[in-house]
């Protein structure tokens, strides 16, 4: 399949922010992504097991996640960020850190002028 | 409803996937709805809405990049349109060939007719003379024709009339005739705002004493009408070849498709 997780220089779609965000943290199954990613700290994108596992089969593609095992009755699979993953999270997070920085310049949050 | 029910449904759901996604993630799938299910932190009722949600847009997503995966494959696509290539080759050539045979075929008898009454007009005889008695009507008659023009290309003489009137075809035709000799054109006379019919003209020229030229011509009303249907014929065989490259394509693609995600 071809990739369509916005992995190339624009911006990643949200599914694929949150999924990279919450393997972050460490290896994950299936629906502890799908949890951490409905979470407002995880992104807030609340989805479901197709779009869960579409995204990780186009990101396993693409190198940024790759698997780590299965439960012992093979129904879990779990996940891991490559460095290639953690890399385009990074970028990702410094354009948004950027743009939440603009718009605390702009007083559009709290914390900024004004 | 029950968990098992609702996983029964939606383990059925699954089905709708391409078959080499739900290879792969057919059981974890069931297994994070299952464990949504057990979890309780989302309501029955939001858990079925998200998962309706879910596949509605991720069934539409997996087939198409499925279809993509299997259609779009470059050897694939470059052998289609090879193949479309040379069937628009070969449907272009099943078209200029009639059609140039029948277009110059259109020039018999006029070729013949034109050297014929040139011959006359240069061993002395007048146009009056040389040009049979007859009026044709260019517009409805299919029967071939003969006019006589002078070196100005004022007609002389004609077996053939159109809306009454004697048509002498743009001069540029007859320089080309005094540089080589003849010409064979296609010509379409027009009288005041009047189009006629399409001519299959020959011209001579006619040197000796009186030069001038000679027109022998026919209408091609016939000849166009089969060429019409030649290319009917081309257009109806190419779109045939396009049909059948598109689905032979679409068979190998599916035959030949990925069969398991890996």
């Amino acid at each position: 399949m071809t990739s369509d997780v916005g992995s190339g220089s624009g911006p990643l779609t949200a599914a694929v922010f949150a999924i990279l965000l919450a393997l972050a943290g460490g290896d994950k199954h299936g629906y502890a992504v799908m949890k951490e990613a409905r979470t407002p700290e995880g992104g807030g994108v609340p989805m479901g097991p197709g779009t869960l596992y579409g995204t990780l089969d186009r990101l396993t593609r693409d190198g940024m996640v790759e698997e780590s095992g299965v439960s012992d009755d093979e129904r879990r699979r779990y996940y891991r960020l490559t460095a290639l993953g953690r890399k385009a999270l990074a970028a990702e997070l410094e354009r948004m850190d950027a743009a939440v920085r603009a718009a605390r310049g702009l007083g559009l949050l709290a914390g900024g002028r004004g | 409803m029950t968990a098992a029910r609702l996983e029964g449904w939606y383990a059925r759901a699954l089905r709708l996937y391409p078959a080499a996604f739900r290879a792969a993630y057919e059981g974890p799938m069931r297994q994070a709805f299952r464990d949504a299910l057990a979890d309780g932190e989302l309501r029955r009722g939001a858990l079925l809405r998200l998962a309706v949600r879910d596949l509605a847009v991720s069934l539409w997503r997996e087939h198409m990049a499925m279809a993509k995966e299997t259609f779009g494959r470059p050897a694939l696509v470059f052998n289609a349109l090879v193949l479309a290539g040379m069937a628009t080759v070969l449907a272009v050539a099943l078209y200029a060939i009639p059609q140039q045979v029948l277009r110059m075929g259109a020039d018999d008898p006029q070729i013949q007719m034109a050297t014929d009454l040139a011959a006359r007009l240069e061993s002395g005889a007048t146009p009056a003379v040389a040009v049979p008695i007859g009026s044709v009507d260019m517009a409805r008659s299919l029967a071939p024709f003969l006019i006589v023009y002078d070196d100005q290309g004022r007609p002389l003489g004609s077996t053939a009339q159109l809306n009454g009137q004697t048509p002498t075809p743009p001069a540029g035709v007859f320089d080309n005739v005094r540089a080589h000799g003849e010409e064979r054109v296609s010509w379409q006379p027009i009288l005041g705002s009047t189009r006629g019919v399409r001519i299959a003209a020959v011209v001579e020229r006619v040197s000796g004493a009186q030069p001038g030229f000679v027109l022998a011509g026919r209408s091609m009303r016939e000849v166009e009408a089969r060429i019409d249907h030649v290319q009917n014929l081309a257009g109806l065989t190419w779109l045939g070849m396009l049909g059948l490259i598109v689905v032979g394509t679409v068979a190998f693609g599916w035959v030949t498709r990925r069969q398991a995600i890996t």
